[in-house]
């Protein structure tokens, strides 16, 4: 049980970490510049953004 | 460089403003309520974590609704919403809790045994995310879950699923399957200690009969189906040759030995309990229909499935004959016939154990549908509305 919970809030934590390097990657990246990959890294956000929030 | 940087803003933007409306209708569906408006012969609500401390609090806790009748006799347990993307089932204990006349014995309903999958759709196949059934005094709403529990209780998966105690190597997501969990196991998962409360319930409570609802895609083998026990075989056999010859078409299988985790074979095996799975029709699984919208949940008319059930490829009936359609008041009916028969089976097999209880029948939900055998809650008593 306790092993159970520390690997579901370290992929918690793994999901927040994802989510934001993510979130930077939208303004800051040197290859794949893009427009598509605007909108590419932008939308891989959310579903990282919605388990750290707990909503799906 | 400015204009580039309002470009990705305005992304970001509109992004997160789609992932909002999502969001919410996300975060509605976890946290929507079902309401039910029970007979007058409710006894009590108990919950799953009074014979698991472990569930309290969480979403994987759920009500028992008990209906005792005061005079000595057997006992029954009605269970549906084991895969909640299977609504029937539940629909069905809905419609039993609010019509019940318990004469002699007691019968539980667990309407929602997996309450943590009913918090979230299915992933992936645009289903939608509620039905309504039309009343006389407007729409009531019902929600359709997902097949297993809500990875926000019970994440990750593993990569290999081994069920305790046979050590038999499953399929990795059927770890947050609960009719591939019991007996379960209370040091488990959420959803093996699911399966380890409702085992314990009916070890508990000593309960004679036990019948899981669940529905079948109709080319799937085992629909319209019993699956039982060994000890449950002999009552499960008669009421299907009963119905057949009566009612409506019913085929009884024996549980297998070598399958682990299922209801019709760990309950057998771990308690003194009867087991009983019943299967009915629901097309909207099957894997080549159209559309999956609230209609084909309703209805269950699907244009590619008549093609199949033309040329005889379904193991349900679909054709002409049913106006290839399974709708819900005859999925819901063929349930509570289906589970009256065992009873009176088992009355008739083993009379110590007699339960005598009455709800709406087959040839009554077809007549009249689902909506006319639901009450009102605003116009209610509201000691008998509960809402979970």
């Amino acid at each position: 049980m306790l092993i159970e919970s520390i690997i579901h809030y370290i992929y918690i934590a793994l999901a927040g970490i994802f989510g934001i390097m993510l979130l930077v990657k939208v303004f800051k990246r040197e290859k794949r510049q893009g427009i598509v990959y605007d909108i590419v890294y932008a939308y891989c956000c959310v579903p990282f953004l919605m388990r750290l929030l707990g909503i799906k | 460089m400015k204009k580039e940087l309002v470009l990705k803003l305005l992304i970001v933007f509109v992004t997160f403003a789609l992932a909002t409306v999502a969001g919410v209708a996300f975060h509605e569906h976890r946290h929507f309520k079902e309401t039910v408006v029970v007979s007058e012969d409710f006894t009590e609500m108990r919950w799953l974590s009074d014979y698991c401390p472990q569930l309290k609090d969480t979403f994987a806790d759920t009500p028992i609704f008990v209906f005792d009748s005061g005079v000595e006799g057997g006992s029954v347990l009605y269970c549906g919403g084991t895969h909640p993307y299977e609504p029937a089932p539940a629909l069905s204990a809905f419609v039993l809790m609010e019509n019940i006349k318990v004469e002699k014995g007691v019968v539980y309903v667990i309407p929602q045994c997996n309450y943590s999958a009913t918090t979230m759709g299915v992933q992936g196949n645009a289903y939608p995310s509620y039905y309504t059934v039309k009343t006389e005094w407007g729409e009531k709403q019902y929600k359709i879950g997902e097949r297993n529990t809500n990875p926000l209780d019970q994440w990750p998966d593993n990569f290999t699923y081994i069920h305790y105690p046979s050590k038999q190597a499953q399929a990795y997501n059927d770890l947050r399957n609960l009719n591939r969990c019991y007996p379960g196991r209370l040091d488990g998962t959420l959803t093996e200690r699911v399966a380890w409360a409702i085992t314990e319930f009916i070890d508990k409570e000593e309960i004679d009969l036990s019948i899981d609802c669940h529905e079948a895609s109709i080319m799937y083998p085992v629909v319209s189906t019993y699956i039982a026990h060994d000890r449950a075989m002999d009552i499960a056999m008669m009421a299907a040759m009963d119905l057949t010859a009566t009612s409506f078409d019913m085929k009884i299988e024996q549980s297998p030995k070598s399958l682990r985790g299922f209801t019709h074979r760990e309950w057998g095996d771990y308690t003194d309990t009867l087991g009983v799975l019943m299967e009915t029709a629901e097309p909207f699984i099957d894997r080549i229909v159209g559309p999956m919208t609230v209609d084909l949940m309703m209805t269950g008319q699907d244009r590619f499935l008549s093609y199949a059930g033309d040329k005889g490829l379904t193991y349900a009936k679909y054709d002409k004959e049913n106006n290839y359609s399974w709708p819900m008041n005859v999925r819901v009916g063929r349930h509570l016939s289906g589970a009256s028969k065992v009873i009176y089976y088992m009355n008739q097999f083993f009379p110590e154990k007699e339960v005598i209880a009455s709800w709406p029948s087959y040839e009554e939900l077809v007549e009249h549908d689902c909506g006319a055998f639901l009450h009102n809650p605003e116009t209610s008593n509201p000691d008998r509305v509960f809402s979970f």
